[in-house]
């Protein structure tokens, strides 16, 4: 391949082998924004409104029905009212009506049809946000019912995933099936005979609300070009410029986006800026007023994607000594109205469906569905964690039938260096997964609590469970998988970084920053970090599928590199010493042979300057193109696996079904670790928010699509009562040699793991399985009550 | 906006534009009832400021008076939080939304409420209350259990606004509980709520009251047939046992919905009326 | 379809008290404490996440006490003292809970941080010596999505020794970043 002879190849694997000391890579650093924050500075996207005059407010009309023809939409009353300067609809949309991420599927304004509740039929434009939603009554829209579908069993059935007859949500496309991907490996008839125990199940898990405290924001203000710039709370600049400027028939250079701090993502923030960002730069087109488009929180909840449910009915079969011999699945994801990422979501399920374990004979298959529910896209773990949920309590109900203790199941089949996956990818190394379970054992003394735990009487039972997980970095297959930023070394010694990678609290611009200072040389409050803006920092890609530390780091490190060649030639000549011998360590910098002979940095950069050695460098990094058989799913779906183990530890109240969660252990081979404090931070959060996930976190729709809980009094996310007792941060560093020093991803699978880990928690502590999501009080005392374990 | 200047001047602006008009205490419910579109009053009686009048908590004759517009926060600072009898109140407050909507929530703003997550009605109940109303024509009282008819619904007119509420003080033999359980800790509905009033005297009960957040209507209400059951037994796990097993479910109807179970429902009033008299009992015994 | 009419509400004139200033400001009598306090005198670090009192992003301290300013009409705070997260050091300075929160690397995305330093401001104010169960009822109001309750914990008790020390205020310029 041209791509692994590529200069910028060569320079991430040369670092990996040469450089073992570090001098910030792995410590404790602040993040740059940290004070900013702290003094309640820092300004979010909402907050730029105070800054504006002549602001515009814009109020979406929302579908009164989730599935319904429009024949006729009357805005003409509601633009008499005073205040309201326009009432857009589809037809004042300059370019194409359109907001689909992965598919043309969605339009920005309701056209012809809507298909769930939160479908926009017109934007009210006024003058004051009080007057724009009363006037939003006045907009009468002839609706024509059409059936409400809410279960995705009712578009596709088990036993071969076929559609079923129904009437159609996208008649446009001629089917509500999205996406079908499998892995066929060997043959599974011939694995189940060969099997000694086979062990079913059918899994179910729950729409999940992002829930960022952040609602969704957009502020449009119209350029004296024609153009637009655009603040939005987004996690994809660059790929909102593209959905925009595609809505607005504007080319790229006359949209501009944006992005300041922004206040909780999680994945929820990847494309509903494609539509804030489109309303809000229309009502400012239009009026040529700066225009804000705010979410409250209710409308948040139904105005943006969700985690795909999924429906998973499995099959495994082991021999009497715990080897697998076959896994079979057919897996369903609800992707609600429009299809969002779901291709992709469904895809890194698919690629993930077995877990991380060798299998001879494989065959999983998935169909991503519509239906009239609120759409689901990209969330923390996009597919994985549904997965993992299935795949690790199987695994555990082998464990059960076969007598073995789950750790010794795992261990009997897990990936290990020189192994192939079941897509046929060896994995020749950076494999850490047996050392993050012996990590796990150690810490939690498992074997011993798992003997005492089943012993137990009395009203509150312990339980320990395990889970492991794997999670391709990147986006593997989904599209073009690059990187890139900027670095310029100022003249008076600082050092601008740009990149177009956001951050939405996950601080991997922290690592990325420390990557560049530990090759310069420098301290990391030397870099000044700009806010990503598609008009002058790179396209970096989306900050998503956990690759900003692998993929931006890499193009950090290969721009850092380039500027320390520079300096070291610069350097050895002042000091008249071999640019290998050439220390940096700012503000000094000298010759380690002899210290003495020295310079300070910022009269090395002013030497650069006055010598005309440019001091600013572009770093690209593009990924492994990813193979992938859509037929068999054999190929190399990611370049590299971040592996873990969970451990977690409960407590169930047998007189209410009641859990709380003691104790997290989470292990994780990430490579290396850059910035220790955001991997401490991912994996606390990512354990509260997989608890969430496990125990209480459910949007509720009914018959007629309308969202139950649309508020977060209803939709029930930890609070810091509710948070685990404790949660233990431990690493793995099984380098991966084309990471930043080694370094995996980290930000989904801080999730992954959780809720199946609390799920065989709970398992071991009352003796049965729950197999659905969220496991509420109510289910854990209703298994109980069948079991005729309950005394009342 | 109409800001009285002080309670008669309240009652004259609410009888001459009620119901056009309605008083906001805290606001805690007033302002969500009007983001989601159910109220759309033209005015508002801002009550806060009359907090001097009608916010305390005083012993009088016998009784104990609560004022109306008296926040939650402020019932956690008064001598009934620290009086072993009145420990239910405690167990509101430490279950009640959360600490940040305490210094708003009024109680009289929770009656007015009246829904089944209406924590201090339902303990009310149980303290056997008399609410004092008022309005340009005089006072009235009336127990509370004929003011709160169903969700949202009172027995009151538009011009009345409620001044306080009256209980007598309890025995020194006596104690109450409150429990709420959810999914979660705080900033919860509760799946079940239970309040209960125990009197014992030698280890029998001599008196007894149990509320729930919803007994048959959807209002807190009590459940008196399990009450006369347990009234005169002796206190023991069988006889609590044997009253929500075979007394309770006759006059409870639950009722299913998306947080949880009829089933469940009506099994956790169970758990939680045992562990509201067993709290009752160990404060009775023990003062805590 | 209900039919409604964009009424014509007169506003009031209000004076109140934030961070130790007085503030006359003209209000609509269904303005809320938040609008006036970003929208009208620029205190940006009050945070809407919800509006309606469910995730703490939006509290102050009102008259000595902790309220959600989503839930207080404007009117309503009239003459009352209102304290901000822009108000509880002086200027160049941090607070003992601010400084505990870099210390213990708390920070993430930063949103719900002004709620939960108001929230720990107030319960320091009143107790130098919480327990855990009191510093975690005291913070149950405030929502974190990013998850860093527990370091909330840490900070609040670290803040506490620092206060009982007598380090109340830390000079911002003495700060690493």
């Amino acid at each position: 391949m041209a791509s692994s002879h590529a200069e910028y190849v060569k320079i991430v694997e040369e670092m990996f082998e040469r450089k073992k000391e570090f001098r910030l890579i792995g410590q404790y650093v602040q993040r740059w924004d940290a004070l900013d924050k702290i003094l309640g500075r820092a300004r979010f996207t909402a907050d730029h409104a105070y800054f504006f005059k002549n602001l515009v407010y814009v109020h979406a009309v929302r579908a009164k029905y989730a599935h319904a023809k429009i024949n006729k939409v009357d805005v003409s009353e509601a633009e008499k009212v005073p205040g309201v300067l326009k009432v857009i609809t589809h037809k004042d949309i300059p370019g194409v009506n359109d907001v689909g991420y992965v598919l043309p599927d969605q339009p920005l304004l309701a056209y012809g049809k809507v298909r769930y509740i939160g479908d926009t039929v017109a934007l009210v434009v006024a003058e004051d946000p009080y007057i724009a939603e009363e006037a939003a009554e006045k907009v009468y829209v002839d609706y024509e019912p059409l059936p409400v579908i809410t279960n995705p069993l009712d578009i596709v059935s088990f036993g071969g995933l076929k559609e079923k007859e129904h009437t159609l949500i996208h008649d446009e496309r001629g089917s509500d099936v999205i996406a079908r991907f499998r892995i066929l490996k060997g043959d599974v008839r011939k694995g189940f005979k060969e099997a000694d125990v086979v062990v079913e199940g059918e899994y179910r898990t729950q729409f999940q609300e992002h829930a960022y405290l952040e609602p969704e924001a957009a502020l449009a203000i119209p350029e004296h070009d024609g153009g637009v710039t655009i603040i939005a709370s987004t996690q994809c600049p660059h790929e909102a410029r593209r959905a925009i400027s595609r809505v607005l028939g504007l080319p790229f250079a006359k949209v501009r986006i944006v992005v300041p701090p922004v206040g909780g993502g999680f994945g929820g923030k990847e494309d509903v800026a494609n539509e804030i960002g489109a309303k809000a730069a229309l009502a400012a087109l239009l009026t040529g007023r700066p225009a804000l488009v705010m979410h409250k929180r209710e409308e948040s909840i139904i105005g943006h994607s969700k985690r795909h449910p999924m429906i998973a009915r499995y099959r495994h079969g082991a021999k009497r000594n715990g080897t697998l011999t076959a896994v079979e699945a057919e897996i369903i994801l609800d992707t609600g109205a429009y299809a969002s990422l779901g291709p992709f979501v469904l895809w890194r399920a698919i690629v993930h469906s077995t877990g991380p374990y060798k299998i001879p004979h494989v065959h999983t298959e998935g169909v991503a569905v519509y239906t009239n529910n609120v759409y689901a896209g990209a969330f923390r773990g996009f597919g994985n964690p549904q997965i993992t949920f299935a795949v690790e309590q199987q695994m555990d109900k082998l464990a059960e039938e076969l007598g073995m203790d789950p750790v010794e199941l795992r261990l009997k089949n897990i990936l290990r260096n020189g192994d192939r996956t079941v897509h046929g990818q060896l994995l020749d190394h950076g494999v850490g997964l047996e050392e993050t379970i012996k990590k796990a054992v150690e810490a939690t003394d498992w074997y011993r609590k798992r003997a005492e735990y089943a012993k137990q009487t009395g009203t509150i039972r312990k339980g320990i469970g395990l889970a492991l997980l794997w999670h391709g970095n990147s986006i593997g297959a989904e599209g073009a998988d690059y990187s890139s930023v900027t670095l310029i070394i100022n003249r008076d010694g600082s050092i601008t970084f740009r990149t177009g990678l956001t951050d939405f609290g996950q601080g991997s611009t922290q690592g990325l920053i420390m990557i560049a200072a530990e090759i310069l040389g420098v301290p990391p409050d030397y870099f000044r970090v700009d806010q990503p803006d598609t008009s002058a920092t790179p396209d970096a890609g989306p900050t998503v599928a956990s690759r900003a530390t692998a993929m931006g780091g890499n193009a950090t490190l290969v721009a850092a590199y380039k500027l320390r060649q520079r300096l070291n030639q610069v350097a050895a000549d002042i000091l008249k010493c071999s640019p290998e011998d050439v220390e940096i360590h700012a503000p000094d910098v000298y010759c380690k042979s002899d210290p003495s002979r020295k310079i300070r940095w910022v009269d090395l950069i002013e030497e650069c300057f006055w010598r005309g050695v440019p001091l600013q460098e572009f770093g690209y990094y593009r990924a492994p193109k990813a193979v992938w058989e859509d037929e068999t799913g054999q190929g190399e779906p990611y370049f590299t696996y971040t592996f873990g183990t969970i451990v977690a530890e409960v407590a169930v109240d047998m007189e209410t079904g009641k859990v709380t969660v003691d104790r997290v252990t989470t292990v994780y081979d990430i490579g290396k670790v850059i910035n220790r404090v955001g991997a401490e931070l991912h994996a606390e959060g990512g354990a509260i928010q997989g608890m969430g996930y496990a125990l209480m976190e459910e949007l509720v729709h009914d018959e007629n699509g309308r969202v139950l809980n649309p508020n977060l009094y209803a939709y029930y996310i930890p609070t810091i009562m509710d948070a685990p007792k404790e949660i233990v941060a431990l690493w793995v560093e099984a380098g991966y040699r084309r990471g930043p020093f080694g370094a995996k991803g980290l930000g989904e699978p801080s999730i992954n793991g959780i809720a199946p880990a609390i799920a065989n928690a709970i398992a071991h502590a009352i003796g049965a399985r729950i197999t659905s999501l969220p496991i509420t009080p109510e289910k854990v005392y209703l298994t109980l009550k069948k079991l005729g374990k309950i005394k009342l | 906006m109409y800001i009285p200047k002080d309670l008669d001047d309240a009652l004259e602006y609410l009888d001459k534009n009620a119901p056009d008009a309605i008083p906001i205490a805290g606001g805690t419910d007033v302002l969500i009832q009007i983001r989601e579109g159910k109220l759309k009053p033209k005015v508002l009686v801002d009550l806060s400021g009359l907090k001097s009048q009608l916010s305390y908590v005083k012993r009088v004759n016998g009784k104990i008076a609560i004022g109306a517009l008296t926040s939650v926060a402020e019932l956690d600072e008064s001598f009934l939080v620290k009086d072993k009898r009145y420990l239910g109140f405690a167990d509101v407050s430490a279950k009640f939304a959360s600490p940040i909507l305490k210094p708003l929530a009024t109680i009289g703003g929770n009656i007015g409420v009246a829904v089944s997550a209406s924590d201090y009605v339902t303990l009310l109940h149980v303290l056997n209350v008399q609410v004092k109303l008022v309005s340009v024509k005089g006072e009235r009282v009336v127990p509370l259990e004929k003011l709160v008819v169903e969700k949202r619904t009172l027995a009151k007119e538009p011009n009345e606004i409620i001044y306080e509420v009256l209980f007598d003080e309890l025995l020194e033999n006596s104690s109450t509980a409150f429990m709420k359980f959810d999914r979660r800790e705080m900033i919860i509905t509760g799946y079940v709520t239970c309040a209960t009033y125990l009197q014992l005297k030698n280890n029998v009960i001599e008196d007894v009251r149990i509320a729930f957040d919803r007994v048959t209507r959807r209002i807190p209400g009590r459940a008196k047939k399990t009450e006369d059951f347990l009234k005169g037994k002796e206190f023991s796990l069988d006889v609590i046992r044997q009253a929500y097993n075979e007394v309770l479910p006759t006059e409870m109807k639950r009722k299913s919905d998306f947080r949880a179970s009829a089933e469940y429902r009506l099994d956790m009033s169970k758990v939680m009326m045992k562990r509201a008299l067993l709290k009752a009992k160990s404060r009775i015994e023990g003062g805590v | 379809m209900t039919q409604t009419q964009v009424q014509e509400y007169p506003e009031i004139t209000i004076t109140l008290n934030v961070n130790g200033k007085d503030f006359t400001v003209n209000v609509k009598p269904y303005e809320r404490l938040i609008d006036v306090l970003r929208y009208k005198l620029g205190f940006l670090s009050v945070k809407e996440g919800c509006g309606r009192g469910e995730c703490g992003t939006c509290t102050v301290i009102m008259d000595g006490k902790l309220v959600p300013s989503c839930l207080v009409l404007a009117v309503q705070a009239r003459g009352k003292k209102i304290i901000t997260l822009e108000g509880i050091a002086p200027q160049g300075k941090l607070h003992a809970i601010q400084k505990a929160l870099l210390d213990t690397y708390a920070m993430q995305c930063g949103f719900c941080f002004p709620g939960v330093i108001m929230a720990a401001y107030h319960l320091l104010s009143k107790n130098q010596n919480p327990s855990e169960d009191e510093i975690k009822y005291a913070l149950s109001g405030n929502l974190c999505r990013c998850g860093s309750y527990l370091r909330f914990v840490k900070a609040v008790k670290l803040a506490a020794e620092y206060i009982r020390k007598g380090q109340v205020y830390f000079d911002l310029k003495k700060v690493p970043p």
